[in-house]
C-alpha cells in the first residue's frame, strides 16, 4: 500500500466533508444524544409482534409461513434433541448422518445411531449448530463465529438445523443490537455475527423464488425449554 | 452485451424501445416488486414513522460525516482491518488490484456490490488477467452473458429464462438439460460451489458501516456474502462513504425500510455484521481484511447542495415504480445506476455535461419520492439537475429554441391562444380515427408510440364556452 498515497486521499476526503458542512459542532456529546435521541422513536416504528411473548410470537412466524424454507418444533430438554434430529431426518428421507457443532452441549448428547462428523463441504448433507440468540420480530436465529462456531457451518449444507435457546429469543433486532453493543463493551465482539431469517433463496430467474440457491434449502428451528 | 454511454442516451433509447420483448420481460419482475412491497407496507402500520426515523438516521449522519467518518476508521483499525482511503474510482480500482498482486491472487470471487460496478472493478479484475467469479446468482448471470446489470436489486432481469438455459449449457462444467428454474438454479449452485471454496481473496460491497464498532454489514437472500467472505485468506470490502450509520442499533431501521422497499419481504434471509479479519483460533475465516472507503463524487454531492440523495439505501423501489424505467430498463440509462436514483447520482459520478439527458427522462409524476425509504426528493434534485444543465448551455440548441419560443410565447396570452388554436387545427388534420400516427416536429414522440387526437378546441376556448353559457344560462 501507498502510505503516503492513502493519507493524501484520506485528508481530500476529510477537506471536503469539512468545506461542504463547515458549521459541523466538535462536540462529540451533542452528537451522541442527538443519534440517541433518533432511537427513542424506534417504538413506534417497528412492526407488531405476532404473540406477547417472545418465544411463541417467533414460533407463530415460523408457522404462519413467514419465515422462507423454515419449520420449528420445540422441546423440553436437550436430551431430546437426537429424537428430534433423527426425526427430521427421517422426514426429508436423509442419511442418519449430520456435522453437529462442536461444542460441549452438543458434543455430550447421546446421539445413538447418528453419524455426527460428516463432511459439510459435500452438497445434500444435515449440519446442526447452537445459536446465541432468536428474534421474534423477523423469525431470525443468530450465530457468532469463534474457534467453536465454523461460519460455514450455516452456508453449506443444503439442510440446517438450529438450536435455538428459548430463554435468549428477544423480541425485536433493536434488542439484540443493545446485546452486541454490551458484548463490544467487554472487546468479545466476534468476527462475524450473523442474522440468519430463513433459506437461501433467488428471484433472480423471472422472479421465480427457488430455495438453496447457494446455501440451505431447508431450515428446521428447534427451540429448547430448559436452557 | 456492449455497456451504454450515458452521453448516448437518445439513441440507447430508441435501441431498448425497439427490442420487441423488453418491455414485457422488465414488467414481469418490476410489477411483482411493486406489489409485493405494497403488500409488505400494508402489513406494516408503522412504515410512515420508520420512514421519518431511516430518514432521520441518515440526515444525522451525513451531518456529522466528518465525526462519524473518523470514529468509523478508529474503530475498525481497532479490529485489525487495513483501511484504504480512494477520492476516485480508479483510485479505488487501483487499490484493490494492488491488494489482489500483493496476494499473487488468481481466482477471486465477488459478491453483489453497485459500488464495485461504480468504480469499474470488473473491467479491472478481467483486463489483470485475475478470475474474477460472480457469486449472486444474478451476476452470475450476466458475467457468462457478457452484460452490464440493468437494476441494481435484479441486475439480470433484462434475460429471460431461455437466455440462462442457454448461458448455462455453454458455460457449466455439469449444466442441467432440464428446462426448470429450480434446476438452473442447482446447476449454478453446482458450478459455483468449487469456486466459493478455493478463491484466494473474496470482495464484498456494505450495505452500512457501523461508526461505533468499525463494523461493514452485508444483506442478501442468497448467502453468497458469508461464502465469498469466509472461504479465502483475504476479505476485500469497498464501500462508498455514505454507508455509515453510527450504530447497529441505527442501521436496524434501516434494515426495516431496505427489504420491505427492495423486496416487498419483511426481512432478508441473511443479514451478516463483519468485524475485521478471523480473531485468533477462530475455526474459519479470512486471515486480513482491508477496507476501502470510496469518495467518487460524494463530497461533490454535498457541497453541490444535493446531499439528500446521499441518504439513499440502494433498495431500487423508485426504478420498480418509475414509468419511464419500465419502458426503457436499466441499460439505457448507459450508467451503472439507472432509474430516477441513477438520473441523480450519474451526473455526480461521471459528469452533468454527459448524463444531463437522463434526468429529463422523467415525467415528474412523484411516484419515485412517494415510494422511497428515506424520502428522497428525486423530482426536486431532477429539476435542480435540469436548470443546472440549463445555465451550463448543456442543452441541444434546438431544445433551447423551443423553451426560450414557449417562453416568449407564454408572456403573451392572445399570441399564445392564436398558436395554440392553430396547433389544434394542425394536429387534427394528422389525426386518423383519433390516434396520431406521425406529425412533423413530433418524431420523438410518434416514433413509439401513437399520440391521441386533441380536442377539437383548446383549453381556453373550451373554458371561455363554458364561462359563457353559464352567463347566457344566468
Amino acid at each position: 500500500m501507498n502510505k503516503q498515497r492513502n493519507e493524501i486521499s484520506r485528508e481530500r476526503i476529510f477537506d471536503a466533508i469539512r468545506a461542504a458542512a463547515p458549521t459541523v459542532t466538535a462536540d462529540v456529546k451533542a452528537i451522541q444524544a442527538e443519534a440517541a435521541d433518533i432511537l427513542r422513536e424506534s417504538e413506534f416504528a417497528r412492526p407488531d409482534l405476532l404473540a406477547d411473548d417472545a418465544a411463541d410470537a417467533l414460533v407463530q412466524r415460523i408457522e404462519a409461513g413467514l419465515v422462507i424454507g423454515t419449520s420449528c418444533e420445540q422441546i423440553a430438554t436437550m436430551d431430546a434433541l437426537p429424537n428430534a434430529v433423527d426425526q427430521f431426518l427421517a422426514k426429508y428421507a436423509l442419511p442418519k448422518a449430520l456435522q453437529v457443532q462442536r461444542i460441549e452441549r452438543l458434543q455430550k448428547l447421546n446421539w445413538g445411531s447418528l453419524s455426527t462428523e460428516v463432511d459439510i463441504k459435500n452438497d445434500n448433507t444435515v449440519g446442526l449448530c447452537w445459536a446465541e440468540y432468536g428474534i421474534a420480530e423477523t423469525g431470525t436465529f443468530v450465530v457468532h463465529s469463534g474457534p467453536d462456531m465454523p461460519i460455514l457451518l450455516n452456508y453449506l449444507p443444503l439442510y440446517l438445523i438450529a438450536v435455538v435457546p428459548r430463554s435468549k429469543i428477544l423480541p425485536y433486532m433493536d434488542d439484540y443490537a443493545l446485546i452486541a453493543n454490551e458484548i463490544a463493551q467487554r472487546g468479545e465482539t466476534p468476527r462475524n455475527m450473523c442474522l440468519i431469517s430463513g433459506v437461501s433463496g433467488t428471484t433472480d430467474i423471472e422472479g421465480v423464488l427457488i430455495q438453496g440457491a447457494h446455501g440451505p434449502e431447508v431450515l428446521h428451528m428447534i427451540i429448547v425449554e430448559d436452557q | 452485451m456492449q455497456a451504454n454511454k450515458p452521453e448516448n442516451f437518445y439513441q440507447n433509447v430508441k435501441d431498448a424501445l425497439a427490442q420487441p420483448d423488453l418491455k414485457m420481460i422488465i414488467r414481469r419482475t418490476t410489477d411483482k416488486a411493486e406489489a409485493k412491497r405494497a403488500e409488505a407496507i400494508a402489513n406494516f402500520p408503522g412504515f410512515e414513522n420508520a420512514r421519518k426515523q431511516g430518514q432521520k438516521v441518515k440526515d444525522h449522519t451525513i451531518k456529522y460525516m466528518d465525526h462519524y467518518l473518523a470514529e468509523f476508521e478508529k474503530n475498525a483499525l481497532a479490529q485489525g482491518t487495513i483501511i484504504h482511503w480512494a477520492s476516485t474510482a480508479e483510485e479505488a480500482s487501483k487499490i484493490v488490484l494492488d491488494i489482489c498482486r500483493q496476494h499473487e491472487a488468481k481466482k477471486v470471487t465477488r459478491s453483489k456490490s453497485m459500488l464495485g460496478e461504480e468504480i469499474g472493478l470488473s473491467h479491472a479484475l478481467d483486463n489483470s488477467g485475475i478470475e474474477r467469479v460472480e457469486t449472486d446468482l444474478a451476476e452470475h448471470i450476466i458475467q457468462l452473458a457478457g452484460d452490464p446489470p440493468s437494476h441494481i436489486v435484479w441486475p439480470a432481469m433484462h434475460r429471460s429464462r431461455e437466455d440462462v438455459i442457454k448461458l448455462f449449457r455453454e458455460y457449466h462444467k455439469d449444466p442441467t438439460y432440464s428446462e426448470e428454474i429450480i434446476d438452473l438454479v442447482r446447476s449454478a449452485r453446482r458450478d459455483l460451489r468449487t469456486k466459493f471454496l478455493t478463491a484466494d481473496i473474496g470482495i464484498s460491497g456494505s450495505n452500512f458501516l457501523l461508526a461505533d464498532s468499525g463494523s461493514s454489514c452485508t444483506v442478501t437472500n442468497e448467502g453468497n456474502a458469508e461464502l465469498t467472505i469466509t472461504p479465502p485468506k483475504v476479505h476485500i470490502v469497498t464501500a462508498g462513504i455514505e454507508k455509515l450509520v453510527p450504530s447497529m442499533a441505527h442501521a436496524i431501521p434501516l434494515l426495516r425500510l431496505l427489504t420491505r422497499s427492495a423486496t416487498g419481504s419483511e426481512i432478508t434471509q441473511y443479514i451478516t455484521f463483519h468485524n475485521g479479519a478471523k480473531r485468533p483460533n477462530d475455526a474459519d475465516g479470512p486471515e486480513e481484511c482491508h477496507m476501502v472507503l470510496v469518495d467518487n463524487g460524494r463530497t461533490k454531492m454535498l457541497a453541490d447542495g444535493m446531499e439528500e440523495m446521499l441518504r439513499c439505501i440502494r433498495c431500487g423501489a423508485c426504478m420498480n415504480h418509475c414509468v419511464v424505467y419500465k419502458h426503457i430498463g436499466g441499460h439505457a440509462y448507459g450508467s451503472v445506476y439507472p432509474g430516477p436514483m441513477g438520473s441523480v447520482l450519474t451526473p455526480h459520478l461521471n459528469s452533468l455535461e454527459v448524463a444531463n439527458k437522463q434526468t429529463h427522462a422523467c415525467t415528474l409524476n412523484g411516484r419515485c419520492e412517494e415510494v422511497c425509504p428515506v424520502n428522497i426528493p428525486l423530482p426536486k434534485l431532477l429539476r435542480s439537475l435540469r436548470a443546472q444543465s440549463w445555465d451550463k448551455k448543456y442543452e441541444p440548441l434546438t431544445n433551447r429554441f423551443v423553451v426560450k419560443a414557449f417562453a416568449a410565447l407564454a408572456k403573451r396570452p392572445m399570441l399564445f391562444q392564436w398558436v395554440s388554436s392553430c396547433g389544434v387545427i394542425f394536429m387534427k388534420l394528422c389525426s386518423r380515427k383519433g390516434w396520431i400516427r406521425s406529425m412533423p416536429l413530433a418524431g420523438g414522440w410518434t416514433r413509439n408510440r401513437d399520440l391521441i387526437e386533441p380536442e377539437s378546441k383548446t383549453f381556453m376556448q373550451q373554458y371561455k364556452a363554458m364561462k359563457k353559457a353559464k352567463s347566457d344560462g344566468a
